[in-house]
């Protein structure tokens, strides 16, 4: 064991207004805050806003590419903070938790941030399996 | 009583009530098109001509219906589906995802007919003006779960 932290790699997307529309025609979610920027406003929002899946798939990715193939992720799990808008740049980046030998598992804190102030719009974690004969070295 | 406290008088009424949906047959091209929208450029979830094409293991549980789609009547006002945040359909309510835990106990593949099981499991009154809705989720096969989702609602 060792006490260095192990980091996750950053994970970003930047979605558009045109990301959110496909993501949500392809989800069916109709929902008027993620493309109608009057509406949103009129929900106390400052435009339209990304959809939770999109935020949780960026969570998704971010464990799934530290674990790398062959890994498993097993859980991934979010609390939405703040709203991001259309156009935001998103950033997923995390550090490992805890590993758990015995269940063969790494937990990983992950916390997602947005638009040009950084601010924070999503906090969770993910419990990642790393393959017996894989590249992830264990804390 | 406010739509707010009709909403969270009706929400507490079905705590522990589960009710099925069909989401239909997970097709190769809508979890691939849903993985692209997703930004994510691993072929193995974009490309559905891949021997080792994989459904994106988010797909299912962000899917809101099966096709064809929903009619008219199902929608809210705000385009939300009526029926989506339970107990409250047709009162004057703002409403936000919390957030969401997902728990994978299988992989879903190409070809599986996925059902989603769902219930209230918990209603929180906030001091800061809102309720918090906790909903469980199950989809799976006739098989078998294959996704466990603890999901959040704020109503305002």
């Amino acid at each position: 064991m060792t006490d260095q932290v192990q980091f996750v790699q950053p994970v970003e997307l930047t979605p558009d207004a045109v990301t959110l529309l496909r993501f949500g025609a392809v989800t069916r979610n109709a929902h008027r805050i993620h493309y109608d920027t009057e509406f949103a406003r009129s929900e106390g929002l400052a435009g339209p806003v990304v959809m939770a899946q999109l935020h949780g798939c960026l969570f998704h990715r971010a464990a799934a590419e530290f674990v790398g193939p062959g890994g498993r992720v097993r859980e991934v799990s979010w609390q939405n903070r703040a709203p991001a808008y259309a156009g935001d740049r998103l950033v997923v980046t995390g550090e490992v938790r805890s590993v758990d030998p015995a269940r063969g598992e790494i937990t990983l804190d992950l916390v997602e941030r947005c638009g040009p102030e950084g601010v924070v719009c999503c906090r969770g974690h993910a419990v990642v399996i790393p393959p017996q004969d894989g590249d992830v070295v264990p804390l | 009583m406010s739509a707010w406290e009709s909403a969270e008088e009706r929400a507490r009424a079905l705590i522990g009530r589960w009710e099925r949906r069909s989401l239909g047959v997970v097709r190769a091209e809508d979890a691939a098109e849903f993985a692209r929208a997703a930004g994510e450029s691993d072929p193995r979830l974009v490309d559905p001509g891949r021997a080792d094409f994989m459904v994106h293991p988010m797909y299912v549980v962000s899917l809101l219906r099966a096709a064809p789609g929903a009619a008219p009547a199902e929608f809210r006002p705000d385009g939300m589906y009526r029926d989506e945040v339970p107990g409250t359909d047709g009162l004057d309510v703002r409403l936000m995802a919390g957030g969401q835990h997902v728990r994978w106990l299988g992989e879903v593949r190409v070809g599986d007919r996925i059902d989603v099981r769902r219930a209230v499991t918990a209603v929180e009154r906030k001091s800061t003006g809102f309720l918090l809705l906790t909903v469980e989720k199950a989809y799976g096969t006739e098989e078998g779960t294959l996704v466990e989702v603890t999901e959040r609602f704020i109503v305002r």
